[in-house]
């Protein structure tokens, strides 16, 4: 048996595992005891990642699409096809009439290659990926705050912090070796503060609780800052020398004094003062946050939000502090890094800024266009009205992850030309002209990037099934066939590339990730050891800017009609559009179905028991799940893990976006809720009727007598 | 009769290539990021018998993570049994003891011809332990730091050499087959011997008696209260039942590749989760984590030792390390004392 | 083919399938040659790609030619198995489990729920049939609880029990048709009916884990003791041989010192029957 080191697939924290081999076939894993952040540890998904890669329904062959099923076909024939068909309608409409969706869980080399042949091979800047959906507002928020849109600090600063600072986030679940880290810093004597609507297991672990309703952390965060300020705990010379707009900043945030946003947050004014107190007067404290605060309509707020709360208490450029955005991807802090999105090329180099443009044209010999490009959200919205007649989707699920799936639907069948590239078949893939089989993980050479800015390998420990190849090769066979050869032997030749022209990829090869448990970007050059925590002496953009803000409500508040709010989130067991974990047994069989969850007060109300059948409507579509009732949601809010293909939970979510990101409001949509009720004692339908069960031997019977 | 060998350090690379020459070579070995992995030996020299306990144990090569039961086709059932002669080199006491009693529960009653076939085939070759990890506790248990039995062959590292004792046949005729580096070791070495032990035993920082706990779980001391605070901290990883030396649990899965073939495949399986017990028609009756944590404590500490005169854990403290909630045996069987002591003051 | 393999089935072939009510089906199967059984133990039923599950055998041991198997559709392994016809394969091993204990008690009192009468059916055959011979007739009853007059399973044998002198007491949850002569309610609420004495009577019961409970309590109340008081449990199990460690409760394990418990063992070894609420079909 051998064991290979490598990097988990599923979530942001990027642990270090060893898959063992034998007879190329992945038998086990195990943890790496020595790696920074999981110190010998793994979550139940990591501990059972490997059993997928060797799924039957991998996909092992390219397909095409023969009517309404699917055919079996050679390389050549499916790249033929697709380079073919993507250079007639770049032809016919230009080439903005393409999109390309990268992934979050494809290597850093992947997205890079996959961002070239969109910028380069066919000429358009329509690319972007699911970080969208999650962290497009840190993205865009930190970058106007800071410069930079990353993890400030690194997680094994953590267990020594002093205070820790939560809000949105179920860390101990979708992150659970930071959650482990924090447990730690608790255990050590940290003050842990939670702002969640749900009480969750990090919530339960908390010494202060915040329970602010669904899409009002912006007022939450301003009445800290309130309170910071007018009991003098900010800190002066930190603000003077390294931020700039203080003043206008402080004039509209003093507005939101505890008890204006206790009406609005309902989180009771002593306990916004206690936490304000708390998180200031501590000199390490660090802040964490997650999809609770970016996946709103004021998600970019809610970032700017946090940024400001930090550089108040000068919580940043120092260890065991910082603002720390918990990315959910295994690589979505690496798919953002190598340019995976419609504005910026690898290392967030504006496609607008025409120095930058100019250097990507030489290196790629190929004019850029300079107009940002489409955003997912767009780009759906596009293959709508029919602005965008492709799509090219690598490793994404759009129908399952994207708000309003009905929509989705509806926008991909309206396309001329749809090519999934992935290793299982998807809802996505039904609608698909050609289909080509990916490699997973285990299979291919490359680098991830996890949430605290850490590059680090994978290795391939097993060929691919099939004839699947790793995507960055068949990205390149398909930018071939365009006139466009990228020749790629291996992937570090691909981050060679990459580190010539990203400057905080400068100093990451693949030959200096090899020793060690790679390395922490911005890393300039080959000398450079990595940097554990950003914004050290200075901001990356200088001087942090305050930007003040104000509190919006949700796009959709509830009404009589749909008294409920609906907030969609990720479960421990499962993982996204589970692909992966639905087909891992342990995994699927923690949790077969989708539950919803519901107050048990609002369960009263609505005569309902545990695990009764409820149909959950909104204004898009409705869904029928059972209940599991659970004080975890407040009064009034339900929550709905999005993973089930059966009861999709964005068949109801909204798609209004944050005006800035583009970021869907996932976390509140207004819903009605109704009990499915049944009659006792029957089922729904009779099998055989009534005359023929009884035809047998029912006249002969006589009751006994009560004795 | 066990028979005692002196080895000098020179020659071990000699001798690991003998093992490896008509076996699989299995050993401790450094990977680049200094982790220590139980792993096949190409080089000789990157074995690596100073670390910690190694992750996960040595049970992976005995009831490995996912095992093939048998495969079908047309032709009806295959039998999947695995053969090969193997060596377990440089593994710890505690996983010798662990062994012993995976031997008591799968070939006893009801023999597990999978598991017998990869234990008959394999030789095992143990090093005492000479500086215990902190997370180890196998001295109150008696299943380390050094053994009298159960091994083939125990080393005790001596510094430049190490004194080999044999506990089988299988152990005498592997020295048999290089007899010239085995000399007969000298009264010093004694010495050195029984030195390097007591040295080991007095380097433990933890001592738990697990006996002591166990009477206080059955006089009833050990309140729900305990076992809602393990539950609390419990991330549902499985972790420390996958790495635990002494779990036994396992899953069954069928993995068709056509119609009319495929393969049945066990895998590791953990009672910690509530699916562990899910029944066909959605019912789970262990759905209280705390009551699904509590019985693991109890079928180790209570259970065993009914069923098979010893405890459920050999104290090689794997499950400290690889918990995200520090609720290991250790650490709740020191709380369990702790609280006792506590009310009694 | 290996028999000491503990894990590996044997193929036989299904005989005949009868569906007894929607979703619920009496599979006859050839016996395995050197199967030998007793009521009350069961056997692991493999449909390959599907699994493995448990199921009791419900033929009369000595006395029935082929193995009898009443599955019903709730998981994905039965729901696999009930779609196989006569004439199909079907991979079985076993027999597994402890048998049902008899003792000397004058009454045999029989408590069953729905499909809980499967385990039973060969300890009630073989009680009847002992009954007939013995010159001492004690009273034997059933209590046979169902969800609607459509699902009284083995109405037929149901019948021809009566023909010989065994109380039955059919009962439904609900019911809106007149023709049905039976009771309504719990099994719980009808045992006044059952015409035994509880002071000298063994009772049997299988079914739900609730009503299982609750009648373990009543039985208890009205004075049948402990040991006397045998159920089967039901369990998730993958092996069936005591290795996989499933079906583990309260220090035992179900496949192997079970699935027959007396209500004196369940008490002292704290064996909780499954309490779950999101269980419910």
């Amino acid at each position: 048996m051998e064991k290979i080191s490598t990097t988990c697939p599923y979530c942001g924290c990027g642990c270090g595992l060893y898959l063992h081999v034998e007879n190329n076939l992945i038998t086990g894993v195990s943890p790496n005891r020595m790696h920074p952040v999981n110190h010998g540890t793994l979550c139940v998904k990591g501990w059972n990642c490997h059993e997928f890669v060797q799924h039957p329904e991998r996909l092992q062959y390219p397909l095409l699409r023969d009517g309404s099923a699917f055919r079996r076909v050679s390389w050549d024939e499916a790249l033929g096809v697709t380079a073919a068909k993507l250079t007639e309608i770049k032809n016919k409409y230009g080439p903005d009439a393409i999109g390309i969706l990268g992934s979050a869980k494809c290597t850093n080399e992947e997205n890079f290659v996959l961002m070239k042949f969109a910028r380069a091979a066919i000429g358009t800047n329509n690319v972007d990926h699911c970080a969208r959906l999650c962290h497009s507002s840190t993205v865009g928020g930190l970058a106007a705050a800071f410069g930079s849109g990353a993890m400030t600090n690194s997680i094994d600063e953590i267990k020594d912090a002093r205070a820790l600072f939560v809000i949105g986030s179920n860390t101990t679940e979708q992150h659970p070796m930071i959650g482990m880290h924090m447990l730690e810093a608790k255990d050590r004597g940290a003050t842990l503060i939670v702002a969640d609507p749900r009480r969750t297991q990090i919530a339960k672990f908390s010494h202060l609780h915040l329970r602010q309703k669904s899409g009002t952390d912006v007022a939450l965060l301003n009445a800290m800052m309130q309170v910071i300020i007018t009991e003098g705990l900010v800190d002066v010379s930190f603000i003077r020398q390294r931020t700039e707009n203080f003043d206008a900043f402080q004039q509209r945030v003093l507005a939101y004094t505890p008890e204006v946003a206790e009406k609005i947050t309902s989180v009771p004014a002593g306990d916004i003062r206690k936490a304000a107190r708390l998180y200031a007067s501590e000199k390490r404290s660090m802040l964490f946050y997650s999809m609770g605060i970016t996946q709103h309509i004021t998600g970019v707020d809610n970032v700017r939000s946090c940024a400001n709360l930090v550089m108040l208490t000068a919580h940043i450029g120092q260890p065991m502090t910082g603002l720390n955005p918990l990315r959910g991807q295994n690589n979505v802090q690496g798919a953002c890094d190598v340019g995976a999105l419609p504005d910026v090329y690898s290392g967030y180099q504006k496609v607008a800024d025409p120095a930058a443009r100019r250097k990507f044209e030489l290196a790629w010999s190929r004019p850029m266009p300079d107009n940002p490009g489409l955003t997912l959200t767009e780009l759906i919205d596009g293959a709508h009205t029919g602005k965008i007649r492709a799509l090219y989707i690598m490793g994404e699920n759009p129908v399952i992850s994207d708000p309003d799936s009905t929509h989705v639907r509806e926008a991909l069948s309206k396309l001329e030309f749809l090519a999934v590239q992935d290793i299982f078949p998807s809802d996505t893939a039904e609608y698909a002209n050609v289909i080509l089989p990916a490699a997973s993980f285990a299979e291919k050479d490359g680098t991830y990037t996890n949430t605290e800015r850490r590059v680090q390998k994978i290795r391939k420990a097993v060929l691919p099934p099939g004839e699947a190849k790793p995507d960055y090769e068949i990205i390149a066979g398909l930018a071939k066939l365009m006139g466009y050869p990228m020749d790629y032997r291996a992937a570090h030749e691909i981050m060679e590339e990459i580190a010539i022209l990203t400057p905080s990829y400068g100093g990451v090869l693949h030959h200096r990730l090899d020793a060690g448990f790679g390395l922490q970007w911005p890393c300039p050059d080959m000398d450079h050891p990595g940097t554990p925590y950003l914004h050290r002496k200075k901001f990356t953009r200088g001087m942090g800017a305050f930007i003040p803000v104000e509190f919006i409500p949700p796009a959709e508040p509830t009404d009589s009609e749909y008294p409920f709010i609906l907030t969609t989130g990720r479960s421990y067991f499962h993982y996204h559009t589970g692909t992966m974990c639905r087909r891992t047994v342990t995994l699927e069989r923690e949790e077969p179905e989708c539950l919803v969850e519901i107050n048990p007060a609002d369960a009263r109300r609505l005569e309902l028991r545990s695990g009764e059948p409820v149909r959950i409507s909104s204004r898009r579509g409705s869904i029928e799940v059972k209940a599991n009732i659970t004080a975890v949601v407040p009064e009034g809010i339900v929550f709905l893990p999005f993973h089930f293909r059966e009861a999709a939970a964005n068949l109801l979510t909204v798609n209004a976006v944050d005006p800035n990101a583009k970021i869907p409001e996932f976390k509140v949509c207004a819903v009605a809720i109704e009990p499915v009720k049944r009659k006792p004692g029957t089922r729904q339908t009779p099998g055989i009727t009534y005359k023929e069960g009884m035809k047998i031997g029912l006249d002969l019977y006589i009751p006994p007598e009560e004795m | 009769m066990a028979e005692q060998y002196i080895l000098n350090k020179n020659h071990l690379s000699f001798w690991l290539r003998k093992l490896k020459s008509s076996r699989e070579l299995i050993a401790p070995m450094r990977d680049v990021s200094g982790d220590i992995v139980l792993s096949e030996l190409s080089r000789m020299h990157e074995t690596a018998l100073d670390g910690p306990a190694l992750m996960p144990s040595p049970k992976e090569y005995m009831l490995p993570q996912m095992e093939q039961l048998f495969c079908w086709s047309e032709e009806g059932l295959e039998e999947a049994i695995r053969n090969k002669p193997r060596v377990l080199f440089g593994i710890r006491p505690c996983d010798i003891s662990a062994l012993s009693i995976l031997d008591v529960f799968y070939l006893g009653k009801n023999k597990d011809a999978y598991y017998e076939a990869r234990r008959k085939n394999t030789v095992t070759i143990s090093i005492a332990c000479n500086r215990p990890d902190p997370t180890c506790f196998c001295l109150g248990l008696g299943t380390g730091p050094f053994l009298k039995t159960g091994f083939d062959l125990q080393l005790t590292d001596l510094g430049d050499r190490f004194l080999v004792e044999t506990g089988s046949e299988t152990g005498a005729a592997l020295v048999q087959e290089v007899p010239h580096i085995f000399t007969v070791p000298k009264p010093a070495d004694s010495e050195d011997l029984y030195e390097t032990r007591l040295g080991a035993q007095s380097s433990f920082e933890k001592r738990v008696n697990l006996e002591q706990v166990r009477k206080r779980i059955l006089s009833g001391a050990v309140k729900d209260s305990l076992w809602e605070w393990v539950a609390d901290r419990c991330f549902e990883c499985g972790g420390c039942v996958y790495n635990c030396p002494v779990c036994t649990c396992f899953n069954v899965l069928d993995r068709p590749h056509a119609p009319d073939s495929g393969k049945r495949m066990r895998i590791w399986d953990t009672c910690m989760f509530k699916g562990f017990t899910r029944m066909a028609g959605g019912a789970v009756p262990a759905k209280d984590k705390m009551l699904r944590t509590k019985r693991w404590f109890h079928h180790k500490l209570i259970h065993w030792p009914d069923q098979f005169g010893a405890f459920g854990c050999v104290g090689c403290g794997r499950c400290a390390i690889s918990c995200p909630g520090k609720i290991d045996m250790a650490t709740v069987a020191l709380k369990i004392k702790g609280t006792d002591q506590g009310e009694e003051k | 083919m290996a028999t000491d393999n503990i894990y590996l089935p044997v193929k036989t072939k299904i005989e005949d399938v009868q569906e007894l009510a929607r979703d619920v089906k009496l599979f006859s199967i050839v016996l395995p040659g050197g199967f030998a059984y007793q009521a009350g133990q069961f056997v692991m039923v493999s449909v390959l790609g599907a699994g493995e599950v448990p199921i009791s055998i419900t033929s009369t041991p000595g006395v029935s030619k082929c193995l009898e198997l009443c599955v019903r559709a709730v998981g994905h392994v039965s729901s696999a198995i009930n779609r196989l016809k006569a004439g199909d394969d079907i991979l079985v091993r076993g027999p597994y489990g402890r048998p049902f204990p008899i003792n000397g008690c004058r009454d045999t009192l029989f408590i069953t729920g729905g499909i809980g009468i499967v385990p039973l059916r060969p300890l009630i055959h073989q009680v009847v049939n002992a009954r007939e011979r013995s010159p001492k007739k004690g009273t034997v009853a059933v209590v046979h609880g169902s969800r609607n007059p459509s699902e009284v399973l083995f109405m037929e044998e149901v019948s021809a029990w009566m023909d010989k002198g065994v109380n039955v007491v059919l009962t439904v949850d609900a019911c809106d048709i007149e023709s049905w002569k039976g009771c309504t309610g719990l099994v719980t609420e009808h045992f006044g009916k059952a015409g035994v004495d509880f002071k000298d009577c063994t009772a049997y019961l299988c079914g739900p884990h609730v009503m299982i409970q609750a009648a373990m309590r009543d039985l208890s109340l009205m004075g049948v003791p402990d040991d006397r008081i045998i159920t089967t449990l039901e369990a998730h199990m993958k092996c069936g041989v005591g290795k996989c460690g499933h079906c583990y409760c309260g220090g035992k394990l179900i496949c192997e010192e079970g699935p027959v418990f007396s209500l004196e063992e369940i008490k002292k070894y704290n064996i909780k029957p499954g309490v779950d609420s999101l269980a419910y079909d």
